[in-house]
This record gives structure tokens, C-alpha cells and sequence, in this order.
């Protein structure tokens, strides 16, 4: 259930041993979430996050959970909605944080690794999502939020490959939020800029570049106040109007 | 299915501070004997007017039970009043103040339904004295799982202590019987006394609130330092003939109250920031009097002077807001001081907020009020304060023994309600002999862990 101030008592989070994805769950613990599942591929980066969620607060720890998640496995999502009823009973907020940057380089010259990567943000999640916001459809409420990109706003020539993928993914989830409006179930679509985690280490950071803390401090912001999207830092909203404006002779030669 | 209407639709509910809304499948008895096949999973509970602030009279994904304000199916008989469920305080005053009958308690709003009045064990001005909605209630009839059947205060005392107050958690209140009180007119007699501060108030109400049947007090949540607790308290009676004059004495008994207004739906946000707020405290709190004696006031005014703006609480724009209602046991007095300094040093934009002394408890496994003070304040939702100092709050409430009202509550945790309802395991005994599936559910009773 969520509270009047919009803090839900069970956060599923999916990709769970996402940075932002994380420090999503441990401001949640710290306003009074109480249950949350952890549902990704690796168990031992997700135990650490189960631990960090757990000791955030002194009066209350939040109970945490792990499940092993694929979302390119066969019935992976069915089997996570089953756990997830089972541990959480209610799924008030799920977070979507799954996603793979993939080296847009070697992909382009891989059209199977291509494929993986529009799997996993785009064509297999899109599904996943959908399945968990109509098992929120029958509960009369949830929040889903997804974490989209800057990326896919406008879909650039040194990374489009995932670029494409999280266009499809934000394009899908921010209708989809208009399709739950009867059901009673909100989706908050995140828009970051370059976010400083380990997905993206090996690279140089771009401007407007933000932290996994701020991203998910303003997620919550927006997803309190019912707000479909987010772009995190606010100045990004703007700097992608124009960017998606621009014309592609001059967007073509921007390096990042 | 039998006795239940063919009106069953999806609506999307909220309470009346507009903060958690869910879905749910909604159900209209129609009056004719009502079938125990109501109660479905995953849970069903039942809804008046959905007066409560939070989350009491919803369930999201499960089934919502209402019924017909159907005032003309009511009898009186020797003081006594049977009305449905369903029926509002509203049509009972409508019909029977005319008549010289008057409600035995009445909330700040008419628009509340004998079920929920049952419920909630709601209590009014007058709740010094007279105590709450159920004591004065003979009996009502309640829909079960295992059936319906009526259950009177003294045949079936547990089933009628753990259904007053109970939030509906042990069934739908299909019909009640219950003492009116007889009037002789419309009007009340009132007195109306600006004091400056806490100590003030608090003085004038343990000195003299006895001698009033209705007394309730206003305060500005937003003074601070020595003007902290400055307040407007009014306190009186329903006026006799003798004390009308001119017009109306000639039609005493003239009742007439509907809306004269209406809040736009569209409303914004932020509309009761401190700013606003603080003017409009200022300005209530400059035209009291500092002293009014027998002011011939209608019932409308003195009860229900919100219900003037019909969906008023639409002001408070999309995001809602939340009543944080508590009661101190007399001798708490530091602690209501302590509550009030934060209340006003977080500078919580709070319009009318009422303090009012409460007399005896009843034996309502779940009832809210207990001797002593009872302060409750609007807040709207929004600043990003509020986590902390309803937090900070609920454990001043609670190391002072006191307790929140679950008809105002939507957001505390499930460990403070348990230590502020010990009550709550004997409450789970009596619902598991007429609700052994667990069909009957709230969100607030997910929310609080309650059964």
C-alpha cells in the first residue's frame, strides 16, 4: 500500500543490482518502505545491495529479498510476478532498472550482439513491463518507474544502437502511462543525462553529468507528485529540445 | 446475486484528504435482504460517504459495499430512530429537525452515513459530556460472511464493542437504531471567547467546558512564542423558544442546509502555503470577539461551516492532503505543548485547527476518543518536511500514551497503531468467528497490518 505522502510499503526492483536502481531503494528505506525484492542477474551484487537496504534505518530494517532475473530468459518474467506476489504480496512501486550500454564499436559490426542489446532495453523489457503493470491493474493501483534515457530522445550516430532501444522503451512506457490512467496504475518515466555508475566508468563523462543519488532523489520527486516524466538534471529538457531540433548536419558533427 | 443491485461498476476511490487512489469494483445494496455472497476476494469493505481522510473506506482490486441514502425508510419511535446504513446525517437532519429531533452526535460535517458514524465512533462538540455516535446506538444489523444479524449493546456486547470504532473490518452496518435527542428548535445558543494563548485556553477549558454541552476550539497553528495556542473557542447549546426573538421565533423549528458554494475541480496546488494560511489565521482570529454571549447561531453555521463549500477539500489542489488527528490523556498537557511548538516551528500551512477536551471513553475495542485533549489539524501534502515531523509526532504521541484516529490516519506505521491499539489482537478474535476467510479488508487495514 502507499501512504498518503506517496511512500510505498513493497518496491519491487528490477535489475537490481543497478546503482540507481539501488539508491532508489535505499531512499525508499529511509522514508519507511518496508519489503522489497531484488530481482537481477547477479545474486552476490544484489546480497550487498540487500545488506546496504537494510541497514539504512535504525527502527525499522526493511526486509529484502533476492531473486535471479533474466529478462532475455524464457518465463522470467512469469516466474518474478509469481515471487513477487509470494514475498510482497501487493506490488506497490516496481522499479525498471535494467538496461545494457553494450559498445555500440563492435556491436554495429555483431548484428547478434545488436540484437541483445535492443533485447534488454527495448523489445524483451517492454513486455516484462507490461506484464508487471497489468498484474498492478489488478490490484486497483502501483507505480511503475522506468529509467529511460537522454539517449533516446534523440537517437545519435555514436551510440545507436542502445540509443534506438531506449527510444522504443520511452516511447512504449510514457504511453503506456496514459493506457493505466483507468486502472489506477502510474507510470514515472526517468530521463537522465550521463550518469556517473559502473555501466558507464569506462567513460568520459558528458556534460550535465549527474549522480545515481540525485537521480533517484528526483525520481522519487516526480513520482510523488504523479508526474509522467523526469529529466534529471531539469536543465537536460532543455538541452534535449534543442538537441532534437537541431538539424542533422550539425547534430551528426556533436561528439557525444 | 440476490440483494444486490445490478449497479456494480470500476470507479477509482480516494478518501477525503484525495491522496491514495485505487480502483475498486463498487457494489449498491438495494435495500432488499442482503446476500453474505457479497463478501469476494482478494477483500471487501464497506463505504458510506467516504468522509474518512485516508485509505478506510477503499480497497484497491477488491470489492467497495455501499448503500442508499435513504432517509424515508427511518422510523422514530419513543426517541429512538432506525435508519439504513447508507443514510447521511445530512437527510436525518433535514427530516427530523423539523420535527424538534436532532442527531446525538454529529461530526464537523452532516455528510457522514450512519454506517460510517458507527464505524469511525465518531464524536462532536459535545463528546465532553455525551460521549460518542455509539453510545448512544441500541443496535444495528450486520452483514457478515457467516450472515446478518442484528446485535444489540446488550445481547451481543463483544460483536457491538469491536464494531463501533472498527473501521468496518467486521462487516457492512446494514441499519442502526439509536437515541435522538429532542429540540426545541433550530438554532444553538452560543458564546464565542478569543483567548491568547495555550495556557489560556486550556485553563477556560478544564474550568468551564462542563457547563456547555458543545464546545470545540479553534487554534492557529502558526503563532508562535508566547501568542503559541492563541485560539477561538465556542462552546453552547441548541437555543430554547425563550431565547428567540423577532423572526424566527414564529418558525422555530425552520431547518434549511445545502452548499452555498462549490470548489472548482481544477484547482492547483499550493493555493494554503504559509503565507495564505498565516493571513487567513490572522483574520479569523481578529473578528472574534473577545467575549459573545447567547448568539443565536443556525445549526449550520455552528456544526458544519464547511459543508458550506461543497468538495472543499478539492482547495487543497491534485495532491491532497492528510489530517493528523491524536488524543493526550489529561496530565499531558507538556506534551501537547511540545507537539504545538513543532507544529508551529515546521511552519505546517494548518487552517482550523480544533482542539477540543474529550470525557470518557466507551468500551470500543478500536474507538479513538479517551479522556483528555484531542487536537486535529489539516496539512496539505507537499513539503518534503512532512516525513520527519509526523515521524517525530507519532513518538510524542506515543510516549505521552496517546493515539491517532484511524478515520483521519493515512499514513502511520503499522508498529505505532498496534502500541497505540493494544486492543487490536481481541478485535481479531471476535472478526475471525464471523469473518473466518478473511474476506473483509480495507487498504487501511493492509496498510496497519490490522488482522
Amino acid at each position: 500500500m502507499f501512504d498518503a505522502l506517496h511512500t510505498p510499503d513493497n518496491v519491487l526492483i528490477v535489475g537490481g543490482s543497478s546503482e540507481i536502481g539501488l539508491e532508489i531503494a535505499k531512499q525508499l528505506a529511509r522514508r519507511g518502505s518496508s519489503k522489497f525484492l531484488l530481482a537481477g542477474r547477479s545474486l552476490e551484487e544484489m546480497q550487498g545491495a540487500a545488506r546496504q537496504i537494510s541497514q539504512v534505518s535504525e527502527q525499522a530494517a526493511a526486509s529484502v529479498s533476492v531473486i535471479h532475473y533474466d529478462v532475455l530468459a524464457e518465463g522470467a518474467t512469469e516466474s518474478l510476478l509469481a515471487a513477487a506476489k509470494a514475498e510482497l504480496e501487493t506490488i506497490d512501486m516496481a522499479v525498471i532498472a535494467v538496461g545494457a550500454l553494450g559498445n555500440q564499436a563492435t556491436d554495429e559490426k555483431d548484428p547478434g550482439a545488436a540484437e541483445r542489446i535492443i533485447e534488454v532495453n527495448f523489445s524483451k523489457l517492454a513486455p516484462a513491463v507490461l506484464a508487471i503493470a497489468n498484474q498492478m491493474a489488478t490490484q486497483g493501483f502501483g507505480h511503475v518507474v522506468v529509467l529511460s534515457s537522454v539517449a533516446g530522445v534523440r537517437v545519435r550516430r555514436s551510440n545507436f544502437i542502445y540509443g534506438s532501444a531506449k527510444a522504443g522503451m520511452d516511447g512504449f512506457a510514457t504511453a503506456l502511462a496514459d493506457a493505466m490512467i483507468p486502472s489506477g496504475v502510474k507510470v514515472t518515466v526517468v530521463r537522465p543525462g550521463f550518469v556517473a555508475t559502473r555501466m558507464t566508468a569506462h567513460l568520459s563523462p558528458a556534460p550535465l553529468s549527474t549522480t545515481a543519488s540525485r537521480v533517484a532523489a528526483d525520481t522519487l520527486r516526480a513520482a510523488d507528485r504523479g508526474k509522467v516524466t523526469v529529466w534529471v538534471p531539469p536543465l537536460m529538457a532543455v538541452v534535449a529540445t534543442v538537441y532534437r531540433h537541431l538539424p542533422r548536419a550539425i547534430a551528426r558533427r556533436i561528439p557525444f | 446475486m440476490h440483494g444486490v443491485c445490478a449497479l456494480e461498476r470500476t470507479e477509482l476511490l480516494t478518501g477525503w484528504g484525495r491522496t491514495q487512489p485505487v480502483v475498486a469494483n463498487l457494489v449498491e445494496l438495494n435495500g432488499t435482504p442482503a446476500s453474505p455472497e457479497i463478501f469476494v476476494r482478494p477483500g471487501t469493505i464497506a463505504r458510506g460517504l467516504g468522509r474518512a481522510y485516508g485509505d478506510a473506506a477503499q480497497i484497491g482490486g477488491g470489492r467497495v459495499v455501499t448503500q442508499p441514502d435513504d432517509v424515508s425508510s427511518s422510523t422514530l419511535q419513543d426517541g429512538v430512530l432506525s435508519a439504513g446504513g447508507g443514510v447521511s446525517l445530512d437527510s436525518i437532519l433535514s427530516s427530523y429537525v423539523p420535527r424538534g429531533w436532532f442527531v446525538p452526535v454529529t461530526p464537523g460535517t452532516r455528510y457522514v452515513s450512519v454506517g460510517g458514524a458507527i464505524a469511525a465512533d465518531i464524536h462532536g462538540k459535545n463528546h465532553h459530556l455525551e460521549g460518542t455516535f455509539s453510545n448512544h446506538v441500541e443496535s444495528f444489523d450486520l452483514l457478515t460472511p457467516v450472515g446478518e444479524k442484528r446485535v444489540s449493546r446488550d445481547g451481543d456486547p463483544d460483536l457491538f464493542w469491536a464494531t463501533a470504532g472498527g473501521m468496518g473490518l467486521t462487516g457492512v452496518i446494514t441499519r442502526a437504531s439509536f437515541k435522538m435527542i429532542p429540540v426545541e428548535s433550530a438554532y444553538m445558543k452560543v458564546e464565542t471567547r478569543r483567548l491568547e494563548n495555550l495556557d489560556e485556553l486550556m485553563a477556560t477549558m478544564v474550568g468551564s467546558d462542563h457547563k456547555f454541552r458543545y464546545s470545540v476550539a479553534w487554534i492557529d497553528c502558526l503563532a508562535r512564542g508566547r501568542s503559541m495556542g492563541r485560539s477561538v473557542l465556542t462552546r453552547g447549546d441548541h437555543a430554547r423558544l425563550a431565547d428567540l426573538g423577532g423572526a424566527i421565533a414564529g418558525d422555530p423549528l425552520h431547518y434549511q442546509a445545502r452548499p452555498v458554494a462549490s470548489a472548482p475541480p481544477w484547482l492547483p496546488g499550493g493555493l494554503l502555503n504559509t503565507a495564505s494560511v498565516r493571513l487567513f489565521n490572522e483574520m479569523w482570529f481578529r473578528k472574534a470577539p473577545r467575549l459573545r454571549e447567547d448568539e443565536i447561531q443556525k445549526i449550520p453555521t455552528f456544526f458544519h461551516p464547511l459543508d458550506g463549500v461543497a468538495g472543499w477539500n478539492r482547495i487543497y489542489g491534485p495532491r491532497g492532503f492528510l489530517q493528523y488527528q491524536f488524543v493526550l490523556p489529561d496530565g499531558e498537557e507538556e506534551a501537547l505543548r511540545r507537539i504545538l511548538e513543532q507544529i508551529a516551528s515546521a511552519q505546517v500551512p494548518s487552517f482550523l485547527a480544533v482542539l477540543k477536551r474529550f470525557g470518557a471513553a466507551n468500551p470500543g475495542l478500536l474507538s479513538f476518543p479517551r479522556p483528555g485533549w484531542t487536537l486535529a489539524l489539516d496539512i496539505p501534502v507537499g513539503s518534503p518536511r512532512l516525513f520527519g515531523l509526523l515521524e517525530r509526532l507519532d513518538r510524542l504521541v506515543l510516549e505521552a500514551s496517546g493515539r491517532l484516529y484511524l478515520a483521519k490516519d493515512s499514513r502511520a506505521k503499522a508498529e505505532t497503531i498496534a502500541a497505540m491499539y493494544p486492543r487490536l489482537g481481541e478485535l481479531a478474535a471476535i472478526k475471525a468467528k464471523v469473518d473466518p476467510e478473511g474476506l473483509i479488508k480495507s487498504d487501511l487495514s493492509r496498510r496497519l497490518g490490522i488482522l
